[in-house]
């Protein structure tokens, strides 16, 4: 199994989508960061002030957790790119055992959703801790929970990893995968989510749960607590990882 | 299975894509130390055949071992057999040594015997460029010198002259020629009769998916006047006429 997910981080840092994927995240924390940080205290604010806990617990799960949604479509790109470049055969020439590969996809992208959420954290904070201090308002990132906050962002990271990968092994089509997510999850899922009347369920959406588990703030929406979040988002990657690898399992390469 | 060894064994191999039947009830074998050509129409069946022999199309029926077992079950396939396929993908964004060096890891290799198999098929100026930038030619190299890595005891290769200008030709055979003479299975599938005269000691003929003939091409051949005619007449008598197109089979 090692030796898989070694190959699996070869293939991945041989080609390039890695790192514009790492500069996509980087910008959009960036941006984010800022954003939030200008907004501080103004009108129409994207979050309570960043003098309260929860401005802070808002600022760091909405900069840093941007990089979720950015991993899962790397993961698809490179799982479903497998078909779409044809190089499905020589992966699974190479190890007969298709289920193993899956797996193997699965926990490179939880792997690499912990090395991009590491790198927005830093990001976020380099940018944010002294610029709020110049403002002065001091940030702890060991207090007022926000260390909790900063460990769901990477667990959130890392799941989106491998609903990405579970997702592109269960579809194999690149361009289907990732439109199909993206709308999901900035189209579909907002939309639900805010129907109070479907609140009983709609917490256990994988989006929602996700944003549970970081407890980024969504007025009108309801969310699970962090951990109920992070089980039924962890439930929802394992689940398409179940999928993907019965799918590829039984999928004729010709 | 001493005896099995290196052997390639297809028996009643089946394979029915929606309505029709790609594969019929298809038995052959590829011995060790000779190079069998697999010889069909258009869309005959053979990349459907080779690719079943390899487990990346599962039979309806039938099946086939390499050295007496199954590809999938190896635990090292890649030293069981080495595999180049029609039309073989690769990463356009990777360069040839870095391909070669995913499947090392993947399989265990050292790193090094991906320069080794770039020497091989003379592509070690080329191996540090993106396959972005590869003619077929060079494509069809880097295939077999995928299917190198492992020092593999069968050769299994789908088409592997396309692409290949004379000179790439007659490097091939000699390659294929050297292999089997070290005592190892190759087995190769066209449907271009010079090649595989060119290539083959022994021939198996397929059309529709069924078996027509197998044997020593010298014995099929003699007094015929030449492979040509033989798979003409065998294939008209099967009732068949090449199928438009160049649909894989």
């Amino acid at each position: 199994m090692t030796r898989l997910i070694a190959a699996e981080f070869r293939k991945l840092l041989t080609t390039r989508l890695w790192l514009w994927i790492l500069l996509v995240s980087a910008a959009w924390t960036i941006l984010y960061t800022a954003l939030v940080i200008l907004l501080n205290n103004r009108a129409g604010e994207l979050v309570p002030a960043l003098s309260t806990t929860a401005g802070q617990h808002a600022l760091f799960a909405i900069a840093a957790g941007g990089a979720g949604p950015l991993v899962a479509v790397l993961a698809v790109a490179e799982v479903a790119g497998e078909y779409r470049h044809r190089t499905a055969a020589t992966t699974f020439l190479a190890t007969p055992h298709r289920r193993l590969v899956v797996a193997a996809e699965v926990i490179t992208f939880l792997l690499a959703g912990v090395g991009y959420a590491v790198a927005c954290i830093v990001i976020n904070l380099v940018v944010a801790l002294p610029w709020l201090a110049g403002n002065g308002i001091h940030v702890s990132v060991f207090g007022n929970g926000n260390a909790g906050v900063l460990g769901a962002v990477v667990i959130s990271v890392a799941v989106f990893g491998m609903i990405g990968a579970g997702l592109g092994a269960a579809l194999h089509n690149q361009l289907v995968t990732v439109t199909a997510m993206l709308l999901y999850l900035y189209v579909l899922e907002p939309l639900i989510s805010h129907i109070a009347s479907l609140h009983s369920w709609t917490p256990y959406l994988p989006g929602v749960a996700a944003d549970g588990l970081t407890q980024a703030i969504q007025s009108g929406v309801r969310l699970l607590s962090p951990w109920a979040g992070g089980l039924v988002f962890a439930a929802w990657a394992l689940a398409f990882a179940v999928a993907g690898a019965a799918v590829t399992a039984r999928t004729d390469i010709t | 299975m001493v005896e099995d060894a290196g052997r390639i064994v297809v028996s009643g191999l089946t394979k029915r894509f929606d309505s029709v039947i790609a594969v019929d009830d298809l038995s052959f074998a590829a011995e060790p130390g000779s190079v069998t050509g697999f010889l069909g129409p258009n869309g005959a069946g053979k990349t459907t055949t080779l690719r079943m022999l390899v487990g990346l199309v599962v039979p309806d029926a039938g099946g086939a071992t390499i050295g007496g077992r199954r590809y999938t079950t190896s635990a090292a396939p890649g030293r069981e057999a080495g595999v180049v396929l029609e039309a073989a993908g690769f990463h356009p964004g990777r360069s040839g040594r870095n391909h070669l060096r995913v499947c090392c890891t993947a399989c265990g290799y050292p790193l090094s015997r991906a320069d080794d198999v770039l020497e091989r098929t003379g592509l070690t100026e080329a191996g540090g460029r993106r396959v972005r930038g590869y003619s077929l030619g060079m494509r069809q190299r880097l295939a077999l010198a995928t299917a190198l890595l492992g020092d593999p005891a069968v050769l299994i290769l789908d088409e592997p002259a396309n692409g290949l200008d004379p000179e790439g030709i007659a490097w091939l055979r000699n390659l294929l020629q050297d292999y089997a003479r070290r005592g190892r299975t190759v087995l190769f599938s066209s449907h271009t009769l010079p090649e595989v005269e060119q290539l083959a000691e022994r021939v198996v003929i397929i059309s529709r998916g069924k078996l027509l003939r197998a044997g020593p091409l010298a014995e099929l051949t003699a007094g015929q006047g030449g492979l040509e005619r033989v798979f003409l007449s065998l294939t008209a008598t099967a009732g068949d006429s090449p199928r438009s197109g160049g649909a894989r089979s």
